[in-house]
């Protein structure tokens, strides 16, 4: 009788921990299907429109073509305006940076310290730019679900980061993000970022990025077109040597 | 007039009470009333300094500044850069403030020969921490231009922060406040100075809003002595001060339901009210006490009868003085101050000849044995003086009239040596930590006084760059100028770091190319405007000396004109231009409502008396004090700014009822004995006794201003006692002379209509 007492408290605990562990698994794996989503694919080359849009809704275009490889060989090159076409920039591991300005004919290379500064006027910093997966940025947390979405609280690994957390809106079956809110370290709500995702053979494509800068009342479209994934670009494409040209 | 007389004591239980009601309900609004002490915002909102002023701070993020200096034997120090980084982040979220500058959070471009790197001066989440690191931290800022003397003083033991702030929108005295509250919440061991306009005007609120409490409070009670003096009843003290009370307690009370703001000038209606209005009510006591009727009703019948005229007749030129603000005036500010005046006075002519009557009459209908002890006392000093003084006079007109021009004369001299000074750290004592704060800001810094170039074109172009720096260079090389700030130096720093020299680069492709790289930076929209066609240089002077900065202005604005072109146009703002600014229109406008209003009261007084030649007597006396009173100025050094130059139409407000007293009351008597000098001593005995009595009265309270904190506010006491006492001089002095000199060649017949 007491043996089968204690058998019942001892499954009642199992599974309550279970429960709680399978609520941090639960978090964890979501973000890893999130990474899968966004950073799977071998290759990827595109178009890259930039729509800054001020607090009174002027207009500016910037056009760039993207190449990235794996997670961390990036190319970007602008291609209009006419005053920004060929300035480059390239991405490689480790956080090394360089920037090609043609009409100095030079490359620099750009410290990681400027990370939690915008890209080029836009509304998102080098830091939001990187795709560096977010399992390795942050610890998830998951707050809810509501409707179609998982409500995931990421805190930041690092102390360096200027969020102390991004409340990240991940879809229940495709694991794509659809909106991520970002809290600066006095925790108001500074930027918010909203995905709209198309599917590209087996690849989910983030074609549209809307991020708003909610105290400078700035927002920044970012579209994806002409986007193809696995073309098998090769490493040499992402080298100072081809950022020249 | 009998008639008006006698229903003012029929109804005066009605009066009194009616007139406590209307007191109580317009006193109840009074807590609505707002206090508005920034200058600045005085200026009206489309004088084109203003305008330029105020699109600055809408384009760039701000265009006043609130400083803070942080003060440690060595700022290089983990804890101090905690707190500086502290400070720097909650001022950020403070509502109104647009940018905030600090060592923690400032762009710095740094170049090597492996790369370059734009970002933070110190990375504000990763502080250095080790004597080494932070050794190192010091050497590299204090190497740099752009920050030794800007941000940190060449010594490293003081660092500023700067909070810009939009001084079109922002509520700066809650600015002020919240930062402060910041500080003691922080609770930081290092020494914390306040510096700037914004720190300034809420000193100069704080400092007002005690010394009219500790101060008012002391000359009230001395007035109140000295009206128990002269009347030695209670009811000569409480009359006067009453009517005054109730006066101001109107007028602030309407001013507040019209949602009007208190600012610096309008604040001194009480004082005028204090000067004009309790004139009028000793007037009133001084012509019941005259009557020697044994029959206390029929006394005050009488004299109430006979008083309405005068104060009627003195009030509205007072009025029709201040009125004449509304078009001398450039600032509406000054529009305001002249029709609520005019309203305050107009207010207390209705008191002195309906509330004080009345109350005197209840007070008489309860005791009859109330009358005037001052009746007994008739043959007081006061007495044998007015006395001694009309046989001085009379005895040889020719020589008080020579003495009185000579003094004339001099003072005149004296207005050519009138300064016009603005300068705001004028206001604070020497001693005070204002002051000290601006020296520190000046010695250690450069200065808190923001100076801006705004440069129209396009900001891309090699030629709009090259002139901006060759404006920078200009005006750097004023001694009071130590910095100045443009994108023009960001570019020449970038185009260094690519490699080509510390110079603008010769084409507009090189140089959108290095923009690309300052694109979102927070400081360029602090210096360019976001459409790239204005750009903005920005400093600060170190000098707060009138002559120094006018000097500065004009040959900037010269070098300006000579440099710019249809494709880059430039235009100076700043606080030392909208200073300048207001103060010319302050002055320039109260100026023209003096004279206006000299004019105004010679139309009025010889339209309603008939008589050219009493307009001409009235304002002898005005005329008088002056040029008495600019002259003072012009010797004593007290410079005509925004709170002295009021003095001159207080001293019109008083002038015109000392003359009008005395002129209505000699043509009484000239009436009666036709005899101009009998008549003219029988006034000065009688008027001049309430003249002297208000002279003394409020001078002397006035002189309690001299203990004030506020400089501009102990000159305003000095000057008001100046004024009063040379207005009663003059009223009891020249204008008889002149009447009696003019008497003998000029039969004054309209006098005897």
């Amino acid at each position: 009788m007491r043996k089968l007492e204690i058998q019942t408290i001892m499954s009642a605990l199992f599974i309550f921990a279970g429960l709680l562990s399978a609520n941090a698994q639960d978090a964890n794996t979501i973000l890893k299907n999130v990474d899968n989503v966004l950073f799977s694919a071998k290759d990827m080359s595109g178009n890259n429109k930039m729509i800054l849009i001020d607090k009174s809704g002027n207009e500016e275009i910037r056009e760039a073509t993207t190449q990235q490889k794996g997670i961390d060989k990036r190319m970007f090159r602008f291609t209009s305006p006419s005053s920004q076409a060929g300035i480059a920039v390239l991405s490689l591991p480790e956080d090394v940076m360089y920037l090609y300005l043609p009409a100095f004919g030079k490359e620099r290379r750009i410290a990681s310290s400027a990370k939690n500064q915008n890209f080029a006027g836009t509304d998102f910093s080098y830091d939001d730019m990187e795709s560096k997966p977010y399992s390795e940025k942050y610890t998830p947390k998951l707050l809810n679900t509501e409707g179609n979405v998982y409500v995931l609280e990421l805190i930041p690994l690092s102390l360096k980061s200027d969020y102390s957390k991004i409340i990240m809106k991940v879809h229940k079956t495709n694991f794509y993000p659809e909106l991520l809110e970002y809290y600066n370290k006095a925790n108001n709500k500074v930027k918010v970022a909203k995905y709209t995702f198309n599917k590209i053979g087996n690849y989910w494509n983030p074609s549209e990025i809307e991020m708003t800068d909610l105290k400078k009342n700035h927002k920044t479209k970012m579209i994806m077109n002409d986007v193809k994934y696995d073309t098998g670009l090769a490493d040499e494409e992402f080298t100072v040597r081809k950022l020249k040209q | 007039m009998k008639k008006l007389a006698e229903a003012i004591v029929k109804f005066r239980i009605l009066i009194v009470i009616i007139t406590l009601l209307i007191t109580l309900v317009l006193g109840y609004f009074i807590k609505d009333i707002k206090f508005n002490s920034d200058i600045m915002s005085y200026l009206p909102e489309d004088d084109n300094v203003a305008v330029l002023f105020n699109n600055v701070g809408k384009k760039y993020g701000g265009n006043d500044m609130a400083l803070i200096a942080i003060q440690s034997d060595n700022i290089f120090q983990k804890d101090v850069l905690e707190h500086i980084k502290q400070l720097t982040d909650s001022i950020k979220t403070l509502e109104g403030v647009g940018t905030v500058t600090s060592l923690i959070d400032v762009i710095d471009i740094k170049g090597s020969d492996w790369g370059i790197e734009i970002g933070k001066l110190i990375d504000a989440y990763d502080l250095p921490e080790t004597n080494e690191e932070l050794d190192s931290l010091k050497q590299y800022i204090l190497s740099k231009e752009m920050y030794r003397g800007s941000l940190i003083s060449e010594d490293a033991t003081t660092t500023l922060i700067i909070a810009k702030i939009n001084s079109a929108v922002s509520d700066k005295s809650t600015i002020t406040n919240q930062i402060k509250e910041m500080v003691t919440e922080i609770n930081m061991p290092e020494k914390i100075y306040y510096g700037g306009i914004p720190f300034m005007i809420f000193e100069i609120g704080n400092i007002i809003s005690h010394d009219m409490i500790w101060l008012g409070l002391s000359a009230f009670i001395l007035i109140a002595f000295i009206l128990l003096l002269s009347f030695k009843t209670t009811r000569g003290v409480i009359l006067p001060l009453s009517t005054v009370i109730i006066a101001s307690i109107w007028t602030i009370g309407i001013m507040s339901i019209l949602k009007f703001e208190i600012t610096l000038i309008t604040s001194i209606i009480p004082v005028i009210l204090l000067a004009v209005g309790s004139a009028y009510t000793i007037h009133v006591i001084n012509r019941i006490n005259e009557e020697k009727d044994q029959d206390t009703k029929k006394a005050l019948l009488k004299a109430v009868a006979y008083i309405i005229i005068p104060v009627f007749l003195a009030s509205i030129t007072t009025m029709v003085g201040f009125l004449s603000f509304i078009f001398g005036s450039y600032l509406t500010l000054i529009r305001d101050f002249g029709v609520f005046t005019a309203l305050g006075v107009f207010f207390s002519l209705v008191l002195s000849v309906t509330f004080v009557p009345a109350l005197i009459a209840m007070s008489q209908s309860k005791s009859n044995t109330n009358m005037d002890k001052a009746r007994s006392d008739k043959s007081t000093i006061l007495n044998n003086f007015l006395k001694q003084l009309s046989i001085i006079i009379f005895k040889h007109p020719k020589y008080s009239f020579t003495i009185w021009s000579i003094i004339l004369i001099i003072c005149v001299i004296g207005i050519f040596k009138v300064e016009r000074r603005v300068d705001m750290i004028d206001y604070f004592k020497e001693e005070s930590t204002i002051r000290k704060t601006e020296k520190l800001l000046q010695d250690k810094f450069s200065g808190s006084l923001p100076v801006y170039v705004t440069v129209k074109g396009n900001v891309q172009s090699p030629e709009v760059l090259n002139t901006m720096n060759k404006v920078q260079i200009f005006m750097e090389q004023n001694e009071y100028m130590k910095q100045t700030q443009s994108v023009a130096d960001l570019i020449k720093e970038m185009n260094n770091i690519m490699g080509e020299g510390k110079t603008i680069p010769e084409s507009e492709e090189k140089i959108q190319q290095l923009w690309f790289l300052l694109d979102g930076q927070d400081i360029m929209e602090q210096l360019v405007s976001s459409d790239l066609d204005e750009g903005l240089i920005q400093g600060n002077i170190s000098t707060t000396d009138n002559e120094a900065l006018s000097k500065f202005s004009n040959d900037l604005e010269q070098f300006i004109n000579e440099n710019q072109s249809d494709e880059c146009k430039m235009e100076v703002t700043g606080i030392p231009s909208l200073y300048e600014r207001l103060n010319q229109s302050i002055v320039k406008s109260q100026m023209y409502s003096l004279i206006l209003s000299i004019i105004l009261v010679f139309i009025i007084v010889a339209g309603l008396l008939k008589s050219p030649l009493k307009g001409f007597f009235a304002i002898v006396p005005i005329s008088a004090t002056l040029i008495l009173l600019f002259g003072f100025m012009g010797f004593t050094g007290i410079p005509l700014d925004i709170a002295t130059v009021l003095v001159g139409s207080i001293s019109v407000g008083i002038g015109i009822d000392y003359a009008i007293h005395l002129i209505t009351h000699f043509e009484e008597d000239y009436k009666k004995t036709n005899n101009v000098q009998s008549a003219l001593e029988e006034s000065i005995k009688i008027s001049g006794r309430a003249i002297v009595i208000n002279v003394l009265s409020v001078s002397l309270g006035f002189l309690v201003l001299l203990f004030s904190n506020l400089v501009p506010l102990q000159r305003f006491g000095l000057l008001i006692a100046v004024t009063m006492i040379s207005s009663g001089i003059a009223t009891l002095t020249l204008m008889p002379v002149v009447i009696n000199l003019i008497s003998r060649r000029i039969k004054i017949k309209s006098l005897t209509n």
